[in-house]
């Protein structure tokens, strides 16, 4: 309650109608325009015109009287209703309606009126169409009887008369429509149709019916138990009742509200929520209408004039006392009076002040949903959060302020758990908008306002925000960032910014312990992957020792592991400069030279050989048994040795010819392709049977058979030495025939196997020859008859060619020269097309000339 | 904005009508103040706005329920299960209010203030899937013996078709349109409102499609007498 939507203003004071005739009572009135019209009960007639005047924000009514007219009876003046249009004004007085002119009172030559009627009223939605009459309807003194007549400038004419189940005592119209008050009911009913439809029961006789029509098709009618119904012409009910005391006399409509009077106040209720608003007390009133939105109140001696307060003014006192809700539904209502820009101006301001009172009052996700349609200036919010928006920020406030706080400290007193509350909300609120429209011209602004928070907070998101795209500005955030001690997070800032070298100091200092900050236990990684991936030379440079220091095997990646499409380039040979000092280092970096990027460089293989050796020797020198990491570099080794083309064989072999790497030297005479030599090393030496075998598999990868069996004979004669009858190299002989019996020539073989052998003995070698040898005379034949089909093909076709005629004439042209054949020698492609020898010559020598050869 | 369709709770004053309607709206139950004259919300349902009008059971009010119910496409005829004089009440005072009604419209009957009855523990245990907010832990021997029993709505129902003159094959059976409910604890009350709004969406179609199918109230029509006209100067 207690809003004040109106303003009771005196309009007529009693001494300008009366003086001091005190019995002399207003009767009726009506108001056009700027003319105000009084019957009196004493058959008067005045005429007043109504200034408005507002003067210090107070609007006073300031009425001047025109003239005064007395119609001659005895009885009092029931009913008066202006036509405009026609410049007339009827006159209800002694059960007649008489028409008389709006400006001197005068009534009309022609004397047209409308007799017998009890009271009456105008159809404001009439169905004539014509502007220069106006539709009366009357209940007349015949019982039970309705009249419906056309009033013109100087004559009327009935049009319809209905009657009606019981006595009607009050009436409205709307089109065809006539809402009646009977004796025990209300009804609507069509007077065109004669349907009517009851609305609901009601006693006229205990207490005085209201019908009041409130719009297009729409009545207000008093109801039982003071309820003031609202019905259509369709006999429904639209809108929730509103509820006034049991007395009322009038009824008006004042969008958006139902004002009614009674024998002691005037009452305002709300059409929309039905919620009673205001009430101002207005003894012995007895008359009270509005005339075009002004609402009018009578007593029986003066006129008074309720005056809205402006829809605005309403909507700021309720947001004053924080009745966000009544507000809002009363700013949507005042769509309909307020031109449509500066509603949505409005409108938008109220749902940002509502967002506030909700905001102030921790009702975080109303606030939201309100700044949300009222698309709010984030700044706003910002702001009222100590140091966030940016030093350099040009904001202001709006004017007049969206609320009544300062700032977050007057609005949480202190109390650290709302400003904690606030705070998240900011971060939530923040964090959802920045990647919409509504961050729009503020990006800078929203995004050091986050950061702060987050760094305030300390919350993991500040990192996500620092790599992801974002606008914080950097001055500030680098300020607010090192004040909270977030090191790390302000080097991410830097490099956002471009700043790589402030950022990789600032991680340097975080790692070597200078300054504290535990945001990474990783960061050394992190700063390693950071120079991997950073593409100023310089930089990389300046930080290799540090990092080369700290580990060498992690470091190295800032060399090794930088990303292909890497545009600089460092020289390997100042990398391996640099590395020297750091064996483990240079040793990854040699892989990563040969085996990654397959450098083709005898230095690098070489090089890389070395010191794979020097590491086998020397770990071979400490350990005895075969530890793991001794196995993994031999492994290398090996690998390195069979698949390099490229580093020195025989400055390998002679670093090695003193030592008992036999396999090594194996493989280096395996690269000199002295393979007898190394098949000795493996089959005596070493006495490695199956790294024997391995031998001529890996030195024959990429030969061709013949070479491959020729190493496989070899190593067979390396076995069946003549000279060393070692029953362990005959067995070895008989497995290597017997499980490779296709990488070796079995007429070869069976020659140099002793007669000793049984053919047991060599039976799955014998077996596989065999089948290899059956299987190669088939695929031959095979291939032979294959081969004379296709040959016959070949024949048929050219019989065919030959079988008819060819006939050349002077009058045949070359398909591909367009030109006469002049000599017997021609070509005849297969499709019958012909061209000249020459002409067939250019063009198997360039096939692209094809243009006029297919037709 | 207008609705597209309109739902009518009726019954006598105290029987929870308020109460239901703002259980399922507002999701609480709260105090309530016998209704004066009568309050509607709006409920948006799919691409529908269904008017829901709740009206006053109060004698005095009782004027006002034809108008209500015109053109209604559902009416819920409240009582309470602990007042049979409630029920007694639907057919003998509001059945009568419902022949403004559309044609069509669907009648459902709701026995409300469940959880006072010592049958309630019974009706929560059989119906898990329909459990209130919070399990009612008061003692049993509070309650109080039902007084009407759902084969009296189901009875009232068939009488209704009766007078409706309509054929129990033409429309939702009575055990489907008898409910009992708990405005207090929620029972059921979401699954009366969606049942009937379920059913009131092809009648809104079909108002939709021919425009509302109201009663003519025959008794009071009458034709205009046409009188003469002329000039009566
Ligand atoms: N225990 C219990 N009490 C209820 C229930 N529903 C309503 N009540 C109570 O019953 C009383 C009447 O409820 P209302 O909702 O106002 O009844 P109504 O039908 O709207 O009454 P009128 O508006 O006068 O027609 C109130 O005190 C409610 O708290 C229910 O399900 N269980
Ligand atoms: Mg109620």
């Amino acid at each position: 309650m207690s809003l004040k939507a109106f303003k009771l203003v005196p309009a007529v004071e009693r001494e300008m109608l009366m003086g001091d005739k005190a019995r002399i009572n207003v009767e009726c009135i009506e108001c056009c325009g700027k003319n105000l019209y009084i019957g009196t009960n004493d058959c008067f007639v005045f005429h007043f015109l109504l200034e408005e005047k507002i003067s210090a924000g107070k609007i006073t009514f300031a009425a001047t009287k025109q003239l005064h007219k007395y119609l001659g009876f005895k009885k009092a003046v029931i009913e008066l209703k202006a036509a405009s249009a026609l410049n007339r004004l009827l006159v209800l007085c002694d059960n007649t309606i008489t028409l008389v002119n709006m400006m001197n009172l005068e009534p009309i030559p022609t004397g047209a009126r409308i007799k017998g009627a009890v009271t009456f009223t105008l159809n404001e939605n009439p169905m004539s169409g014509d502007p220069f009459c106006v539709e009366v309807c009357i209940i007349s003194v015949k019982r039970r009887t309705i009249q419906m007549f056309m009033v013109y400038e100087d004559r009327v004419q009935i049009v319809k008369e209905v009657s009606t189940p019981e006595q009607p005592c009050a009436v409205a119209v709307d089109g065809h429509y006539l809402c009646l008050a009977l004796t025990t009911q209300y009804i609507i009913l069509n007077y065109n149709t004669g349907i009517s439809q009851d609305l609901f029961p009601y006693c006229s006789d205990e207490k005085q019916p209201i019908v009041k029509r409130i719009g297009r098709q729409e009545f207000l009618l008093a109801g039982p138990g003071g309820l003031g119904m609202f019905a259509t012409v369709d006999g429904i009910s639209q809108r929730a009742p509103v509820h006034w005391s049991e007395n009322v006399i009038g009824a008006a409509l004042c969008f958006p509200y139902v004002v009614a009077l009674d024998d002691e106040f005037i009452t305002v209720h709300s059409m929309l929520d039905q919620q009673l608003k205001q009430t101002l007390p207005f003894k012995e009133g007895h008359i009270l209408q509005d005339f075009e939105g002004k609402v009018i109140v009578a007593t029986n001696k003066g006129v008074y004039i309720l005056v809205p307060l402006p829809l605005e003014r309403q909507i700021q006192d309720l947001l004053t006392s924080h009745r966000v809700e009544e507000a809002l539904v009363l700013a949507k209502a005042a769509r309909r009076n307020i031109p449509k820009e500066k509603f949505q101006i409005m409108y938008k301001r109220i749902l940002q002040q509502a967002g506030f009172i909700h905001f102030a009052q921790l009702q975080f996700l109303e606030a939201k949903e309100l700044f949300r349609s009222g698309q709010l200036d984030v700044r706003e919010l910002i702001s009222l959060y100590p140091f966030l928006l940016p030093t350099s920020s040009s904001f202001i406030r709006s004017h007049p302020p969206l609320h009544e706080y300062a700032d977050l400290n007057q609005l949480t007193q202190g109390d650290q758990e709302k400003m904690m509350k606030f705070k998240r909300f900011l971060m939530s609120y923040l964090n959802e908008v920045r990647s919409t429209e509504v961050a729009n011209g503020y990006k800078e602004d929203i995004d050091t306002a986050l950061l702060k928070l987050y760094a305030e907070a300390n919350h993991e998101s500040l990192l996500d925000l620092l790599v992801s795209e974002n606008f914080c500005l950097l001055t500030d955030s680098a300020a607010w960032l090192e004040k909270h001690k977030k090191y790390f997070a302000l080097g991410l800032l830097y490099h956002y910014n471009g700043q790589d070298a402030a950022a990789l100091q600032l991680w340097v200092k975080i790692v070597n312990g200078d300054v504290q900050d535990f945001t990474r236990s990783d960061l050394y990684e992190y700063i390693v992957d950071f120079l991997t991936f950073c593409s100023d030379q310089k930089l990389v440079w300046k930080y290799a020792e540090w990092v080369l220091q700290k580990s060498e095997e992690v470091g190295v990646q800032i060399f090794t592991k930088r990303p292909l499409e890497d545009k600089v380039s460092f020289n390997p040979d100042n990398v391996m400069n640099c590395l020297n000092k750091y064996p483990k280092s240079l040793v990854k970096y040699l892989e990563y030279l040969v085996l990654d990027r397959k450098i083709e460089k005898e230095k690098y293989h070489t090089h890389l050989a070395v010191l794979y050796l020097e590491a086998v020797l020397q770990l071979k020198s400490v350990t005895t048994d075969n530890c793991a990491e001794f196995t993994e570099t031999q492994t290398k080794l090996h690998s390195l040795l069979q698949q390099s083309d490229f580093y020195r064989i025989h400055f390998i072999l002679d670093k090695i010819k003193e030592t008992d790497l036999h396999m090594e030297r194996a493989i280096l005479y395996g690269k000199l392709e002295e393979h007898d030599k190394a098949l000795h090393i493996l089959v005596h030496e070493l006495k490695d049977f199956s790294a024997a075998e391995d031998y001529c598999m890996w030195s024959s990868e990429s030969k061709d058979l013949p070479y491959r069996r020729r190493l496989f004979h070899m190593l067979l004669l390396v076995y069946l030495n003549p000279d060393s009858s070692d029953c362990e190299l005959v067995m070895a002989a008989v497995d290597l025939l017997n499980n490779h019996a296709a990488e070796f020539d079995a007429a070869r073989v069976l020659q140099l196997v002793p007669d000793s052998w049984s053919v047991q003995l060599l039976s799955p070698f014998l077996t596989g020859a065999m089948r290899e040898s059956i299987h190669t005379k088939r695929m031959t034949q095979i291939t032979l008859g294959l081969a004379k089909a296709e040959n016959l093909i070949y024949k048929h076709d050219k019989v065919k060619l030959k079988g008819s005629p060819i006939i050349l004439s002077d009058k045949k042209l070359c398909q591909v020269c367009q030109s006469p054949f002049c000599e017997p020698a021609f070509v005849r492609y297969p499709n019958g097309g012909m061209v000249h020898t020459h002409c067939a010559a250019k063009r198997l020598m360039n096939p692209n000339m094809t243009h006029h050869s297919q037709t | 904005m207008k609705p597209d369709g309109k739902v009518v709770l009726l019954g006598d004053m105290n029987v929870g009508k308020t109460s239901l309607l703002h259980r399922y709206m507002e999701r609480r139950f709260q105090d309530t103040i016998s209704t004066v004259g009568g309050a509607f919300y709006l409920k948006q349902w799919g691409p529908y706005n269904i008017s829901i009008w709740d009206t006053a059971g109060r004698e005095q009010f009782h004027g006002l329920g034809s108008m209500y119910c015109r053109g209604a496409a559902a009416v819920i005829l409240t009582y309470d299960v602990n007042n049979l004089q409630s029920l007694i009440e639907l057919e003998d005072r509001f059945l009568a209010l419902t022949d403004t009604a559309s044609t069509d419209c669907i009648f459902a009957i709701v026995g409300n203030k469940v959880d006072l009855t010592n049958e309630y523990a019974l009706l929560l245990e059989t119906e898990e899937e329909n459990r209130p907010e919070k399990p009612v832990t008061g003692c049993i021997s509070t309650k109080v013996q039902k007084q009407v029993h759902l084969d009296d709505a189901v009875a009232l129902y068939k009488k209704i078709l009766k007078y409706k003159m309509l054929d129990e094959k033409d429309v939702p059976a009575a055990e489907k349109m008898c409910f009992e409910t708990s405005a207090k604890t929620g029972y059921k009350v979401d699954y009366l409102f969606e049942t009937i709004f379920d059913m009131v969406v092809p009648i809104i179609l079909r108002q939709q499609a021919e425009g509302p199918l109201q009663t003519v109230e025959i008794t009071n029509y009458k034709s205009a007498k046409r009188t003469k006209s002329g000039c009566c100067a």
